[in-house]
């Protein structure tokens, strides 16, 4: 996998293709039309979630679409050009922690989308006893 | 004064990669259309110019920093945009209307009315 050679300086990046070129294999070139180009996107993390920055230039902000599904973001949408033709993408990131769906925020500037993601509280440690046999 | 030296603008300012915007025309009767993208540029950041027949832009764009967030995974840097157009006889120069919208700066550019196709009236001699 060309990726992997990415991986130290980037170690989205693996997740990044696995998720985007995984479905290639499966369904034949039909899917790499549909998902058409994917948009370039900076990606921010920390302790209180991530924050996504992608290129949505000439794209109607009500044909954009940002879905959470546990750790999986998926920005999806479609440019309309002047002579009616449509360009359809999707682009997914496959994130090391699960994400709080309810608490998301997406807003579109001059063609930028900046997507604010909290993280899902981490679940309680739960000590398990051990019984003597 | 030093000759290196250099403010921080100005540094910024050259250390931005230049690239060609993408670009799509599109003709209709009256006019052609220039759709230019500029993904992350204010309005104020477009400087458009025009000199004899060259149609020239410059853009730059804004990369949003997050406080206390690190960047994991950066494909979009500050760049500038640069493209020049040389626009044909037929388009009426002084018509020229640009307009700023999700990113896209859309020229219109009109055709001169003697360009335009028109009916020839014939007469019977």
């Amino acid at each position: 996998m060309r990726a992997y050679l990415n991986t130290i300086n980037n170690p989205w990046r693996v997740f990044d293709e696995l998720v985007s070129e995984f479905p290639y294999d499966l369904f034949s070139n039909a899917w790499r039309t549909r998902t058409g180009y994917s948009p370039r996107v900076n990606v921010w993390e920390s302790d209180q979630g991530v924050a996504v920055e992608a290129e949505v230039a000439g794209v109607d902000p009500d044909k954009l679409d940002v879905a959470v599904d546990a750790n999986v973001l998926t920005l999806k949408g479609e440019k309309e050009r002047a002579d009616g033709s449509k360009n359809e993408f999707q682009r997914s990131f496959n994130l090391p922690f699960e994400l709080d769906n309810e608490g998301i925020k997406a807003t579109v500037k001059n063609g930028m989308l900046t997507v604010m993601i909290p993280r899902k509280a981490a679940a309680e440690k739960r000590k398990i006893a051990i019984e003597k046999l | 004064m030093s000759l290196i030296k250099k403010n921080e603008p100005e540094v910024q300012k050259m250390n931005r990669q230049e690239v060609t915007p993408v670009s799509r025309v599109d003709e209709n009767d009256d006019a052609f259309t220039l759709t230019l993208e500029f993904p992350g540029v204010t309005e104020k950041g477009i400087d458009l110019s025009l000199e004899e027949r060259t149609l020239s832009v410059t853009a730059e764009n804004t990369v949003e920093t997050f406080k206390d967030y690190s960047l994991v995974l950066s494909e979009i840097p500050e760049m500038r945009y640069r493209a020049a157009f040389e626009l044909p006889e037929r388009v009426d120069t002084a018509g020229i209307k640009a307009a700023h919208k999700n990113g896209l700066l859309v020229l219109t550019l009109p055709k001169r009315e003697a360009v335009k196709p028109r009916r020839i009236a014939i007469t019977a001699g």
